[in-house]
């Protein structure tokens, strides 16, 4: 393809100066002189084919450069084989860059001994020991007795035969200030864990100091890294890791509270040994699984879901449905609603009937247009009632000055009553103009149709009034008072069609009944009660729909 | 439109009813001279009232649109009898188009009619009974126009005629009747009554459900 073809798509006029109108059509004449075309390097000839008259200024770089080559004369800079320190008395050799002179001749730090971080582990002797161990299980009663003194009793009266308690409990003076400001809520978590520590060394008392010092030693020395602490433990063959662990945070927490009661941290240093039990058999268990079980518990969990968001939406529809069976059958045609008179009757029935628990009920905001147009009512009567009054007023007034020129002399009392009278005329009058409604255009041409849809119904009523019933029948003659697309119809086109798999649930509905689908006579009375019927089909669809629905749910939660 | 034509009246309708449909019956020895060989019925297509009456006051013309393989396929008929007879072989489906009189200034309406030569299927699956060459088939529909918002000269004419009668009694030569749209009314009320009862039930069944 050459540049002359894409002209010839767009529909551009070649002129003949372009360079691919000499080559795309060269006469005889110019084929020998072919050596004068220039000869254009690094672009392909097709390429080249396709340039056009205005061809861009494309700078084609005739030495195009490789990487440049590595300079090999450079000289590389200087490593030395350096001691260091790595801790206090052990000294290593590493490779530091720079030259021995730069680096000088003192061994530096390692740069890792500021990481080089132990924890802080508790040191006691044996007298401390007893004395921070003391206290303990007279704390937990002093707890239990700020809660109520009569449990207090009744603890000491529990355990009366312990001497321990008995002793300590009056020692216990000065702690129990400073135990009383410890928040309940750790407090009562504290307990019960506690009273199982208690019991169980009741059972099996075998922490001497000895064996606590020991392990205290072994965590100091390991670093509180509980697996190497276990395994290397030979004190008593018999203990767990979660045994060795139980022991030091409770002797830990007794060590603190001893020493600072009332510290936050206190709590973090529980240590429940039954869950931890629990959790680890959890975990044994959670990493025995086989992939086939773990395939099938990831499945259950999608399936779950999928239920769950069933639920949800079945749910939802069931609200939706059971509130349209709740609100009353609509066997009306939708046109009586669609004219402002209609739809404020609507209005009025929803807000009526406030038996019915829907939704939106709560919020139903007042209908503005509604109370303005009782407004308008109110106010039409009044402007009546004054007009009415003026008229009246005025003939009273000429009767009076009709009496008033009839007997000559004038009465003061009648005069008086004359202004009293004329006063209550203007008054009235400046009401009248004061109340004179000022609608908004909106509202008046709301007026207006309402009007014209009055007049028009009236006008078509009173055409109908000389006829009698039976007449207006037989002429087919009906007003209905609504507002329908004018034009002629065939009534059978008004019976009411549903979507497709409806109109056929429907229409075996008909059958099963024994009706036909289209009536053998359609007057408006048939018509009427077919459309009623068929209102009704339709819940009926609905419903065994969703009767189908519940049982396949109930299926499933089964 | 025609000059001078009326106003509407509002919210008023009237209503006449038509019936339409066809009558066929086989093709015996005496044959129309012009009929071709393979045609086996004689049919004939109609617009017309409950009790024949003359619908040419409100109706101008009727057009008949056959099947295209018929010579000159739409027919007008622009006076009553508003009728057609022709023969043929096969059902199909006739376009039907009413015009109004001039009065009137309405659209026409258009509907179809499914011509039926052949009787229909009794509903016990029996086969029919063989067509005698003289039995006659009839596919009647009883529908009615209803003219919503006429003007008033339209009106008038139509005030003019009492064009809603119907015979109280079923008969013979007209079934449609009073006495047919009764019949009507209460089988589709037996009907609404079954439904009624049917939705009762679900509605019982759906609230058992949802107890549970």
């Amino acid at each position: 393809m050459a540049s002359s073809d894409i002209f010839d798509v767009l529909n551009i006029q070649q002129k003949s100066k372009s360079p691919t109108e000499r080559t795309s059509s060269p006469s005889p004449a110019l084929m020998g002189k072919n050596a004068s075309k220039p000869q254009v390097t690094g672009m392909q000839r097709e390429l080249y084919n396709l340039l056009g008259e205005n061809q861009p200024p494309i700078m084609v770089q005739a030495n195009n450069r490789f990487k440049e080559k590595i300079n090999i004369n450079v000289k590389p800079s200087p490593w030395t084989l350096a001691e260091f320190q790595a801790t206090p008395t052990l000294k290593f050799k590493h490779w530091v860059k720079g030259s021995r002179e730069l680096l000088g001749d003192d061994i530096p730090e390692s740069s890792y001994t500021k990481y080089n971080k132990h924890l802080t582990i508790p040191s006691f002797t044996k007298e401390e020991y007893d004395v921070f161990m003391e206290p303990k299980t007279e704390t937990t009663s002093i707890v239990v007795s700020a809660n109520s003194v009569s449990n207090e009793e009744e603890n000491k009266q529990d355990d009366g035969g312990e001497a321990k308690k008995v002793e300590t409990s009056d020692l216990s003076d000065d702690t129990k200030d400073a135990d009383a400001k410890i928040p309940v809520g750790t407090d009562d978590e504290k307990k019960p864990s506690e009273t199982v520590e208690e019991v169980e060394l009741k059972k099996n008392n075998n922490w001497e100091f000895e064996e606590v010092d020991y392990l205290f030693g072994l965590c100091k020395k390991y670093d509180m890294k509980w697996p190497v602490i276990h395994d290397r433990y030979t004190y008593n063959e018999s203990r767990t890791i979660d045994d060795l662990k139980e022991e030091f945070y409770k002797v830990c927490q007794h060590y603190f509270r001893n020493k600072k009661a009332d510290d936050p941290l206190l709590a973090s240093l529980n240590f429940p040994k039954e869950k931890e039990l629990e959790r680890k058999k959890y975990l044994e268990r959670l990493l025995a699984r086989s992939a086939a079980e773990i395939a099938e518990e990831e499945a259950l969990i999608i399936e779950s879901r999928k239920f769950e968001m069933a639920a949800k939406k079945t749910l939802n529809e069931r609200e939706n449905l059971l509130r349209l069976l709740d609100s009353p059958n609509s066997n009306h045609s939708v046109g009586q609603f669609l004219t402002s008179h209609g739809i404020s009757q609507l209005y009025n029935s929803l807000l009526s009937d406030k038996s019915r628990k829907r939704k939106h009920t709560t919020t139903v905001p007042e209908n503005p247009w509604m109370k303005q147009q009782e407004q308008f009512a109110q106010q039409r009567q009044r402007l009546q009632q004054m007009h009415g009054n003026k008229q009246l007023l005025q003939q009273q007034q000429q009767q009076q000055q009709q009496e008033l020129q009839q007997q000559l002399p004038p009465q003061s009392q009648q005069s008086q009553q004359l202004q009293q009278l004329q006063q209550l005329q203007n008054q009235i009058l400046e009401n009248s103009d004061s109340v004179s409604p000022r609608k908004t255009k909106k509202q008046k041409l709301e007026m207006q149709t309402a009007m014209k849809r009055k007049a028009e119904s009236a006008y078509a009523e009173q055409l109908l009034q000389n006829f009698n019933k039976e007449e207006k029948n037989s002429l087919g003659v009906k007003a209905h008072g609504e507002k329908l697309l004018p034009g002629p119809y065939m009534r059978s086109t008004k019976i009411s069609t549903f979507k497709p798999a409806l109109q056929n649930k429907v229409n075996t509905t008909m059958q099963e009944l024994g009706l036909p689908i289209r009536p053998a006579m359609l007057t408006s009375n048939v018509l009427e009660k077919h459309e009623e019927l068929l209102q009704r089909i339709v819940t009926l669809t609905d419903l065994k729909k969703h009767l189908d629905k519940l049982e396949a749910e109930k299926a499933i939660t089964k | 439109m025609p000059p001078g034509v009326s106003k509407r009246i509002k919210t008023l309708s009237v209503t006449r009813p038509i019936l339409y449909g066809n009558s066929a019956k086989k093709l015996g020895s005496v044959r129309p001279p012009n009929a071709p060989v393979e045609h086996t019925h004689l049919w004939t297509i109609f617009v017309k009232g409950p009790k024949n009456e003359d619908l040419s006051y409100f109706i101008k013309k009727v057009v008949f649109k056959l099947h295209d393989t018929y010579p000159n396929p739409i027919r007008t008929v622009e006076a009553p009898p508003f009728e057609l007879t022709e023969t043929g072989w096969g059902e199909f489906e006739i376009n039907i188009k009413i015009y109004f009189a001039d009065e009137a200034g309405e659209k026409m309406l258009n509907f179809y009619h499914h011509l039926r030569l052949h009787p229909y299927e009794l509903v016990n699956n029996q086969p029919p009974p063989p067509q005698e060459p003289n039995d006659e088939i009839s596919s009647v529909f009883y529908d009615e126009i209803v003219f919503n918002e006429p003007n008033e000269q339209f009106f008038k004419i139509l005030m003019g005629t009492p064009g809603n009668l119907l015979p109280s009694n079923k008969t013979e030569s007209c079934i449609f009747s009073k006495q047919l749209e009764q019949e009507e009314i209460d089988r589709i009320n037996i009907g609404i009554g079954k439904v009624d009862k049917e939705i009762e039930d679900l509605k019982s069944k759906i609230a058992e459900k949802l107890k549970d």
